[in-house]
Parts: structure tokens; C-alpha cells; sequence
């Protein structure tokens, strides 16, 4: 009896064990230590919002201490230090409310987003991506007019606001090594063929590859599908998109054609091992003498002063084949934003917000773009100190005959159905390799895109 | 002796209740669940569920991308099966007739079992890696800088890599079933085989191969589902790529599910990959059970 009696007590104990394993916050989450650098919003004055405490900390905005989630994607380390100084700044100054950020996943936060979301793991507050996807589910709180008021551009879904945005769109170009150039007489290009001329003659030189391609992260294939396609699609339809979901066009366009033939031609040019390339690789590629250009955005500029701050690398935009200059800009759907689970408490609600405001208030800001060198989003433009190399890519934006945002980052009619991107970089992977040619990839884009059309179509859904 | 009330022993069910509650609602609870989904184009998040009939099993077996992900799952299940089970033979058979270090050389073979499938992705992604990982240039420095490989970005190569790396992930698990089998193989037999003129090769091909069947099974059924059914390091290692030249039937159903917001359809690729487990499986323990010979 007395056996038996142990042995129900210890079934019951491992019953209890296993079940309290379930759930909860990831035992890899992160807690921003709440010593706050020098010089950072802890500081007497007061910042965003809120009356501050002869101790430094903000009056308290909630009714008890509250704890929030926060997840953003970390694969850049520029942003990953970013948030984590800003966050690290709220904690101090709100004491009574704790931000913890939980890892972001790096090349896969869409999918880590989704993930959390059916294992009951939405963070409170978030960089949210697929806008328009979550917003139709109900799954975000509409921010208030003061925060939307904060900004230049945002965009609106039925009336409201669910995104701030955290810069403007990345502005993509040649980053090259100035170094190389000067040594070997080569100059910046001022047409698409003059590039392409100065591709074919650093690799007839042979000290290097005229491009590294961190192929590996599919996002990075992103940016240059999109040049091509903005040179090749948009430059002559706009509403490609929406004419695709209306039925008078599709993706056997020879302007889709043209797309894969560019994106031949172009990397053509690339390392060896491009397709197996990371992204976090390439700056080593650039300041390594390895290759001589690489094709990204903004944010590179501080990784590449980190890697080598001798390093002397320059910068230009490329020119489309017609001859004008097109470039990534101007506010997109995606930046921070709110859980509408998480709304439903009143102090939550109330801390992410005040978290927004936090983080946008103008020294915290700063900290963001100066370290991702991104174009401020808000009204007011924080001091940051931006570099010479970051002068020149606004006045670039300034002067471009076209400025767009990324083709998977559009809403209402020109929106693209879930992860048609992903599958559409895919297959240009394929088409470079050889796997498949150009025909068949548009078949298959056609066919893909036609079984995504039967679930999701804005244009038809709206007739 | 336990206590039975109207034939049902109360002890016996107190024990197996917990497990039997925690395995009904995580396994067969979800799964039941799952085949309702199956017939919805329900987007994982959204209330709304749509209900759509057999439209997603129709589109499985017209797919071409699915025909794909079939092709490569089947090319990596036999590929990892055979090869994983002849090196972790091979590696019983070491083991069970070395005469020094027994226990170390078994334990040495284990260790890659104990680490994560993620942690063995990492390592040999970065070991992959074409300029800067070790098996690039380990060759350009003895020489055979010709031999480099992009090997997680060559077409023809990528699935091949990521199968070596889950037989060296799992080939230590299979030798120890072998060894233990091995280990019961009885001696005299062996010796009065020896004694009879038999040669090494004979004992081992009529007498040891024979005995150790059951191991067989077991081993080639545990290796025929983990190939089916791998993930993790086609997540780490190559996300499906390049193209989707890695892309399996979990994986298809992973992207499609949380990538594409297409729940319905990705459970549907979900049941249709349990059937091809049922039936493979029985299949499989037909042919080998047949073969099973015991003194």
C-alpha cells in the first residue's frame, strides 16, 4: 500500500513536471539590462512624455508593474544593438514597466511571427512586417492619432494606423571599394551599360569578383530581383500587380522575361559560392579585397566601418537600362506595432504605446538611424550624426527620377499574395543556376500565382 | 495483487491515465483536428475557416512543386537508410571486435546523436561554407584546391550534404541497437561455423546477418520515418535551396503552413504524408519480418 502510495505521488509529480514545461515565455528571451548607458533618456529632462522623477524614472503610466514582450528582426546587428540600447533606456526610465526582447530569427521573422502566433506566443509589441495579413485577422490595436501624428507617411488600413513606421524604405545601391577603384582608374557609372562595362573589366582583371552576392539569405536575392523588376515591370505598368490579379495580365509578360534575363546578366558577375553566400558575409567579401562591389542597403554602412574602419568605400546608384534612376524610398506598411491581444489590458496597452512614443522621441530615434544609417520616418528629424556616404544616398533619393517601395511591401491592389516572393526568389535561384529555364519559371510563377489568387485577390474581392 | 473493481484494475489505470490524457490531447486530438483542417483554406490565423472539400488534395497531386518535394524526400529517406545502417554496422562490427578503448570508441560514436539537430545544421553549414569553411580549406591546403565544392549551393550536391550530415548525426544510434544485437549473437554457433570451415565472410553473411535481422527491422523502420520526416537541418542549413533543390515534404509543408498562410493546404500535405509512412512502413516490415530468423 505504502508502494503504491509512492508510486502514484511520483506518476503525479512527472504529470505536473511535464505540464509545467508548456507554455510560458522562451527560456531565450532577453531582459535589456536596465543599467542605463551615459547620456541616455534616464537623464533629468524630460523626453517622451510623462513627468520625470527627481530619480531619474518617469511618473508611472500603469496601474501595476507590467511586463511586455517585444520581438523585432535581428539579423542585423546594427539593429539588433539599436533596440537593445532603446529598450534598454525605456526599462530604466519606466521602472515599473519591463520590455523583454525575445530573438527575432533573423532571415525567417515572418515564419517566426506566425509561429509564435498558433503556440500562443504574440508578442505584445512587435515589428510587423505582413501589415495588411495580421490587420485583416484582427490580431493588431490601431495606434492613437498622437503617435500617428509623429510621422511623415503612414499607411492606413479601413481608417486606421497599426504600423510606425521605423524608417523610411532602405535605400538600395552599389557600395564599392573606393580603394580598388582608385588604384585601377575606375570610375562610377553613369548608365546601366557603363556598369555593366565596369563589371566585365574587374573580372577580366581577375584580383577579385566584381560583386558579392550573400545568396543564401533569400531576402538578399530581394533586392536585387527588385531593381530588375522595377527596371524591367514597373517601369512601364505600375499596377503590374493588380493587372495580374484582374486577369489582364500574368507571369509570362516578356516583361517578366526580362526580369530573369537582367538578373542573368547581373550575376553573371558574382563571387563563386554566391548561392551559398550569407548575408552577414559579405562586408568580409568588400573589406577583404574579395570582391569589389556588393548591392545593399544603407544599413551596411556601419557594419562595414565596424569590420575595418579604414575601410574607404563609396557609393552610387545604379541606373536602369532606359536610362533613369530608380530607387528604393518614400514609407511602406511595415515598423512597429501593437498586439490587439495584448490592447485588450489597459496597462499593456498603455506601456506599449508609451514604448512607441519612447522610441521615437528624437535622441532615441537617433540611436536607430544613426545605426542602420536609415532615413528618419518621423516629423521631426533627430540629430544624428550621418555620414558623408549617407549624405549622398539622400540627395541620390532626392534626385531620382522614380522612388518606390519594395514590391512585397505594397497594400491594396498591388499587394502580393503570402510569401509569393519567397517563391519567386526561388525560382530566379533556379533560373540562374541553370536548374530551370526562363519559360518554365514564368509557367511556374503563372501557375503558383493562380492557386494564390484563389485565396487571397484584392481587386476581385472588392467587386 | 492489485484490487479490480468490476474487472477494471484501478491501480493499472491511475498509472496509465496521465500519459494516456497528455498523448490524447497533444497527439490524437491534433491530429484528428488536423484532418478536418486538411479540407479548409484556412490561413492560420484568421477566425474565418473556409470549408473547400478535396480542392487541396486535388492540388497535391497535381503540384509539380509537391511531385518535387516527394522526389527529394525519397531520394534523401533511401539514401540516409542505406548508407546510415551499412556505416553504423560497420561501426558495431569495430566496436564489438576492437580489443582496446571498447567503451571509448563506442562513446565517441554516440556523441553526434546527443547534439540537436539544429546545433549539427550550424556546425556543418559553417563547415560547408565554400570560402571559409574547413573542408574547402582543408583541400586547398593539402593541394586539391581543385576539388572545392560549393556544396550547399551545388544543385547536384546540396541534397547529398544534407544527408551525410544526418548519417553522421544518426549513424552512432543505430550502431548501438546493432551491438546489442551483435552481442547476442550466440559464440558456439559462430565457432562450430569456424570449426566446419566457414570462412569470416561465410560466418557473417549465414549466421550473424541472420541472427541480427530483428536489428534490421528495427533500424531500417527508425531510418526509413526520420528521413521522412527531417527538418531541422534542411531549415538551417539550406531553407529548402537552392531553389528547391532541398525542399522535402515536411519542409513543403512547413513553408506552405506558416510561410504562405496556407494552414489547409499544408495539413492536407501533412495527411498525405502520413499515409506514405503507413504504407512504406508496412511495406518495409513485411519484406524484413519475412527475413527474421531466431534460434
Amino acid at each position: 500500500m505504502k508502494r503504491r502510495l509512492i508510486s502514484m505521488a511520483v506518476c503525479t509529480a512527472m504529470v505536473v513536471g511535464s505540464l509545467a514545461g508548456c507554455g510560458g515565455a522562451g527560456t531565450t528571451a532577453t531582459t535589456a539590462t536596465t543599467a542605463a548607458p551615459a547620456g541616455s533618456a534616464a537623464g533629468s529632462e524630460t523626453t517622451a512624455g510623462g513627468e520625470t522623477t527627481a530619480a531619474g524614472a518617469k511618473e508611472s503610466i500603469v496601474s501595476a508593474p507590467t511586463a511586455l514582450t517585444y520581438i523585432f528582426a535581428d539579423g542585423d546587428e546594427g539593429a539588433k544593438a539599436a533596440m537593445n540600447e532603446i529598450v534598454s533606456q525605456f526599462n530604466a526610465a519606466y521602472p515599473d514597466i519591463t520590455i523583454t526582447i525575445e530573438p527575432g530569427s533573423g532571415g525567417a521573422y515572418s515564419e517566426l511571427l506566425k509561429t509564435k502566433e498558433s503556440v500562443g506566443e504574440f508578442p505584445d509589441v512587435m515589428e510587423m512586417r505582413d501589415t495588411a495579413v495580421y490587420q485583416r485577422a484582427g490580431m493588431l490595436e490601431p495606434l492613437p492619432q498622437d503617435i500617428v501624428e509623429l510621422f511623415k507617411t503612414t499607411v492606413e488600413f479601413d481608417g486606421d494606423t497599426y504600423t510606425a513606421p521605423l524608417a523610411g524604405e532602405n535605400t538600395n545601391g552599389i557600395i564599392y571599394n573606393k580603394k580598388y577603384f582608385d588604384d585601377n582608374g575606375l570610375t562610377e557609372p553613369k548608365t546601366y551599360d557603363e556598369f555593366i562595362q565596369l563589371c566585365e573589366t574587374i573580372k577580366s582583371k581577375g584580383d577579385m569578383a566584381p560583386l558579392v552576392i550573400g545568396g543564401q539569405d533569400i531576402w538578399h536575392i530581394g533586392f536585387w530581383f527588385y531593381k530588375a523588376y522595377n527596371d524591367q515591370v514597373l517601369s512601364g505598368d505600375p499596377d503590374f500587380i493588380k493587372h495580374c490579379y484582374d486577369g489582364s495580365k500574368d507571369f509570362r509578360d516578356p516583361a517578366i522575361k526580362a526580369v530573369f534575363e537582367e538578373m542573368q546578366q547581373l550575376f553573371q558577375y558574382g563571387q563563386d559560392g554566391w548561392v551559398s553566400t550569407p548575408d552577414a558575409q559579405i562586408t568580409t567579401f568588400l573589406v577583404s579585397d574579395m570582391a569589389a562591389m556588393m548591392y545593399s542597403g544603407t544599413h551596411m554602412f556601419s557594419q562595414i566601418e565596424t569590420a575595418d574602419p579604414g575601410f574607404a568605400y563609396g557609393w552610387f546608384a545604379v541606373p536602369s537600362p532606359d536610362g533613369k534612376t530608380r530607387l528604393v524610398g518614400g514609407g511602406g506598411a511595415s515598423g512597429l506595432a501593437i498586439s490587439a491581444e495584448s490592447a485588450k489590458d489597459p496597462d499593456k496597452k498603455a506601456a506599449a504605446e508609451e514604448f512607441i512614443r519612447f522610441f521615437y522621441a528624437p535622441e532615441n530615434y537617433k540611436v536607430y538611424v544613426e545605426k542602420l544609417n536609415a532615413i528618419p520616418s518621423t516629423v521631426v528629424t533627430p540629430d544624428a550624426a550621418f555620414s558623408p556616404m549617407m549624405n549622398t544616398v539622400i540627395e541620390a533619393l532626392d534626385n531620382a527620377d522614380d522612388l518606390s517601395c519594395m514590391w512585397n511591401v505594397r497594400t491594396g491592389e498591388n499587394e502580393l499574395p503570402p510569401d509569393f516572393r519567397n517563391f519567386t526568389y526561388k525560382t530566379t535561384i533556379e533560373v540562374i543556376q541553370g536548374q530551370r529555364d526562363i519559360a518554365s519559371a514564368c509557367d511556374e510563377l503563372n501557375k503558383t500565382w493562380q492557386v494564390a489568387m484563389q485565396n487571397f485577390n484584392p481587386v476581385t474581392s472588392k467587386q | 495483487m492489485t484490487k479490480k473493481k468490476g474487472g477494471i484494475d484501478t491501480a493499472a489505470v491511475a498509472f496509465i491515465a496521465p500519459a494516456f490524457i497528455l498523448y490524447t490531447l497533444f497527439i490524437i486530438v491534433p491530429a484528428f483536428s488536423s484532418v478536418y483542417y486538411s479540407f479548409t483554406s484556412w490561413d492560420g490565423i484568421s477566425p474565418v475557416v473556409k470549408f473547400v472539400g478535396l480542392a487541396n488534395y486535388r492540388e497535391i497531386f497535381t503540384s509539380a512543386r509537391f511531385g518535387n518535394a516527394l522526389r527529394n524526400t525519397v531520394i534523401l529517406t533511401v539514401f540516409i537508410s542505406i548508407v546510415e545502417n551499412a556505416l553504423a554496422l560497420l561501426l558495431a562490427l569495430l566496436v564489438d571486435h576492437v580489443k582496446w578503448f571498447k567503451n571509448f570508441f563506442r562513446s565517441a560514436f554516440y556523441v553526434p546523436v546527443l547534439i540537436s539537430g539544429i546545433v549539427s545544421g550550424f556546425i556543418w553549414k559553417i563547415m560547408y561554407n565554400y570560402n571559409f569553411g574547413a573542408i574547402n580549406s582543408l583541400l586547398t591546403s593539402i593541394g586539391l584546391g581543385e576539388w572545392k565544392q560549393d556544396w550547399l549551393g551545388n544543385p547536384k550536391l546540396t541534397l547529398l550534404m544534407v544527408g551525410f550530415v544526418l548519417i553522421w548525426k544518426g549513424a552512432g544510434y543505430y550502431m548501438i541497437i546493432y551491438l546489442a544485437s551483435l552481442q547476442s549473437v550466440p559464440t558456439d554457433v559462430v565457432e562450430a561455423a569456424a570449426i566446419d570451415g566457414a570462412s569470416p565472410w561465410q560466418r557473417f553473411k549465414t549466421i550473424t546477418v541472420p541472427l541480427i535481422s530483428g536489428a534490421f527491422t528495427i533500424n531500417f523502420t527508425l531510418s526509413l520515418i526520420n528521413g521522412l520526416k527531417v527538418f531541422d537541418q534542411i531549415s538551417v542549413m539550406t531553407d529548402g535551396g537552392p531553389g528547391f533543390t532541398t525542399e522535402t515534404v515536411v519542409y513543403l509543408l512547413y513553408k506552405v503552413g506558416f510561410n504562405e498562410g496556407r494552414q489547409g493546404f499544408g495539413t492536407a500535405v501533412g495527411i498525405v504524408l502520413l499515409f506514405i509512412i503507413i504504407i512504406l512502413n508496412a511495406v518495409q516490415q513485411k519484406f524484413l519480418k519475412s527475413r527474421e530468423v531466431q534460434l
